[in-house]
């Protein structure tokens, strides 16, 4: 694989344009804030009032917010990219189903999966097919071919389990049958993640597009990008590459999300 | 067959439960050995008020001590035949005690391995880890799927939670490690095992540039509670419609003036209304999900008293824990 072939792949990836509706989400931040916002009434939560505070305290949860989606995400799309299978897919599908206990949190998995499933047979699987050259490329890109169609017809069983289509592995995947490498396949999915968040937090007014660019491009963010994925790459070689390590780091993101439900207006679907 | 005259396990921590069934339909606790640092105590069984009668065991998880040492390691194996039904307890939070180095941690495992139609409440005391203590367990329930129906499956009603130490010495989640982890898994007539649920939560203070006390934004306690099966049904079901009906976040509190008169009739609305009250004085978050056929519920409060009354006042008020446990399947919450 040629760099410019991977420079091309990693640009698409990384393009915020990418239609995957990530700007209908903001990963809690909305909840967040309402549960701090409210704070004058409650106790329980210092308020951030002024403008330095309030960028602080966002600071804080991105860094948490990109540090979770690391500890619970990242292992699935690294076993996916090194076991480019249909069956493995199924099961770190259920298995990543089965570790998200927020209803929040799964449907924004599921819908930007879904897209991204979308994409792949609509765009960027003929481009994969005539330029992938070796096999691990080729299994993923069959792998993600027939899970596409499985999805199509999947029904739930007798307990209500079927196919959903989760993001972080399918993100794997596509990113190994595009040829990027294990850490930029991880790189990319965070920072995509922290564009996502960073873009909601100039919607919802937290920051001004300058501050929001000026985090983007700094010094701190790369480094919790970098931090993060290598902590999530050591675990690589073990049994299943650490699926089943892969842990909530953040336990109230959950609580935030799912209290997002409580909202009593709200501009995101998460 | 098993072994009428099983010897107890020799290694450290180790322990078995097993509740059989004696036709046509008494259970009865065939096994319950244990090994040091780990205790198990039975005390009689009791027996159901409803039209059921059916006998509930109870056995008290104890560690010598009150808690687990750095090093000490616990390995419970739970085997619930049909239709039996089981209450674990703990007595008093489970105190985890400093650890000398990271690489010392204490562990405990428990496996439960649940026939059709048995039943386990697993309603304990927090755990309650110290400055500097490194610890790590696990929650395993292994869920028979009966060859005929998938209704008539084993219930689960089991919390996990974890307190931020002793706030009295100034500890405020001063630990260096702490994981927790509760995993449900089908296992299916062919020998398949499928994951059904897992909730697995890691705290290291290694992790992030900040301590584990910004981490957890003024909680002094986080928990979990997982319903699951047809015991637990109605239950989730509560949880999820009270959930629900939460007041708005953001939006006015028309709830507020109770003098307007038109609640009188409807008792329950009360009910809900004094406990939204109380919930915002002790300031609990909460969210309830139903997946996969089960209720995870996670909450989170400023104080460990205010967590343990909405958890009590919940599951008093829906009543079907006592219903089909028994008074006792709340003591740790009391």
């Amino acid at each position: 694989m040629s760099t410019a072939l991977n420079l091309h792949a990693l640009l698409l990836l990384s393009d915020s344009a990418l239609p995957l509706g990530s700007f209908a989400f903001s990963s809690g931040l909305e909840s967040y804030l309402a549960h701090t916002k409210s704070s004058s009434s409650n106790k329980h939560f210092p308020a951030a009032t002024t403008n330095s505070s309030k960028a602080a305290a966002f600071e804080v949860f991105l860094e948490q917010s990109i540090s979770n989606v690391a500890s619970t995400a990242i292992p699935y799309l690294l076993n996916a990219y090194h076991h480019p299978s249909y069956e493995n897919l199924g099961a770190l599908d259920n298995d990543f189903d089965a570790s998200t206990p927020c209803t929040v949190a799964r449907r924004a998995s599921i819908t930007q999966g879904r897209a991204l499933l979308m994409v792949w047979e609509r765009a960027l699987r003929p481009t994969s097919q005539s330029q992938s050259a070796d096999s691990g490329g080729r299994k993923a890109s069959e792998a993600l071919s027939t899970f596409a169609t499985a999805l199509k017809i999947s029904k739930p069983d007798a307990h209500g389990l079927g196919l959903n289509g989760h993001f972080a592995p399918l993100f794997g995947l596509v990113c190994r049958a595009l040829g990027l490498s294990e850490a930029e396949a991880s790189y990319v999915f965070l920072l995509s993640h922290s564009k996502t968040v960073l873009s909601a937090a100039v919607r919802a007014s937290v920051l001004g597009p300058y501050q929001s660019q000026a985090i983007l491009a700094g010094t701190k963010l790369q480094g919790w990008l970098k931090g993060y994925v290598a902590r999530e790459g050591r675990d690589e070689g073990c049994m299943r590459g650490g699926v089943e390590e892969a842990a909530v780091t953040i336990p109230v993101m959950d609580l935030w999300m799912g209290r997002h439900e409580l909202l009593y207006s709200r501009i995101f679907n998460s | 067959m098993s072994n009428p005259f099983l010897t107890p396990p020799a290694k450290p921590g180790h322990g078995i439960i097993h509740l059989a069934l004696l036709p046509p339909s008494t259970p009865r606790l065939r096994t319950a050995s244990y090994q040091y640092p780990l205790k198990l105590v039975s005390p009689s069984p009791t027996r159901l008020e409803d039209e059921t009668r059916c006998l509930v065991h109870t056995i008290y998880i104890l560690t010598y001590g009150g808690g687990l040492v750095a090093g000490d390691s616990i390995d419970l194996t739970v085997t619930l035949e049909h239709t039996t039904r089981l209450i674990l307890l703990t007595q008093g939070s489970t105190k985890l005690f400093k650890s000398p180095s990271r690489e010392l941690v204490s562990k405990q495992r428990i496996t439960v391995n649940l026939a059709p139609e048995s039943a386990l409440c697993y309603l304990s005391d927090p755990v309650q880890p110290f400055e500097h203590s490194c610890f790590e367990q696990s929650q395993i329930y292994n869920v028979t799927v009966p060859s005929f129906s998938a209704e008539h499956t084993a219930s689960l009603c089991v919390l996990d939670w974890v307190s931020s130490g002793r706030p009295a010495n100034g500890e405020n989640w001063s630990f260096r490690h702490y994981g927790s982890r509760n995993e449900i898994y089908l296992c299916f007539p062919d020998g398949k095992h499928r994951l059904l649920l897992r909730d697995n939560i890691m705290l290291d203070d290694q992790h992030l540039e900040g301590s584990i006390t910004d981490r957890m934004h003024g909680l002094a306690v986080f928990g979990t509670l997982v319903l699951y099966g047809p015991l637990c049904k109605a239950l989730g079901q509560f949880f999820v419609d009270e959930f629900k009906a939460l007041p708005r976040l953001g939006g006015r509190k028309w709830d507020s003036g109770s003098e307007s008169g038109d609640e009188e009739a409807d008792a329950a609305m009360i009910k809900r209304f004094a406990r939204h009250r109380q919930g915002t004085i002790d300031g609990v978050l909460w969210s309830a999900v139903p997946l996969r056929g089960c209720v995870v519920v996670k909450f989170g409060a400023p104080t460990l008293e205010g967590a343990r009354r909405w958890v009590r006042d919940m599951l008093l008020h829906e009543g079907s824990v006592v219903k089909n446990f028994g008074e006792r399947a709340l003591l740790c919450l009391r």
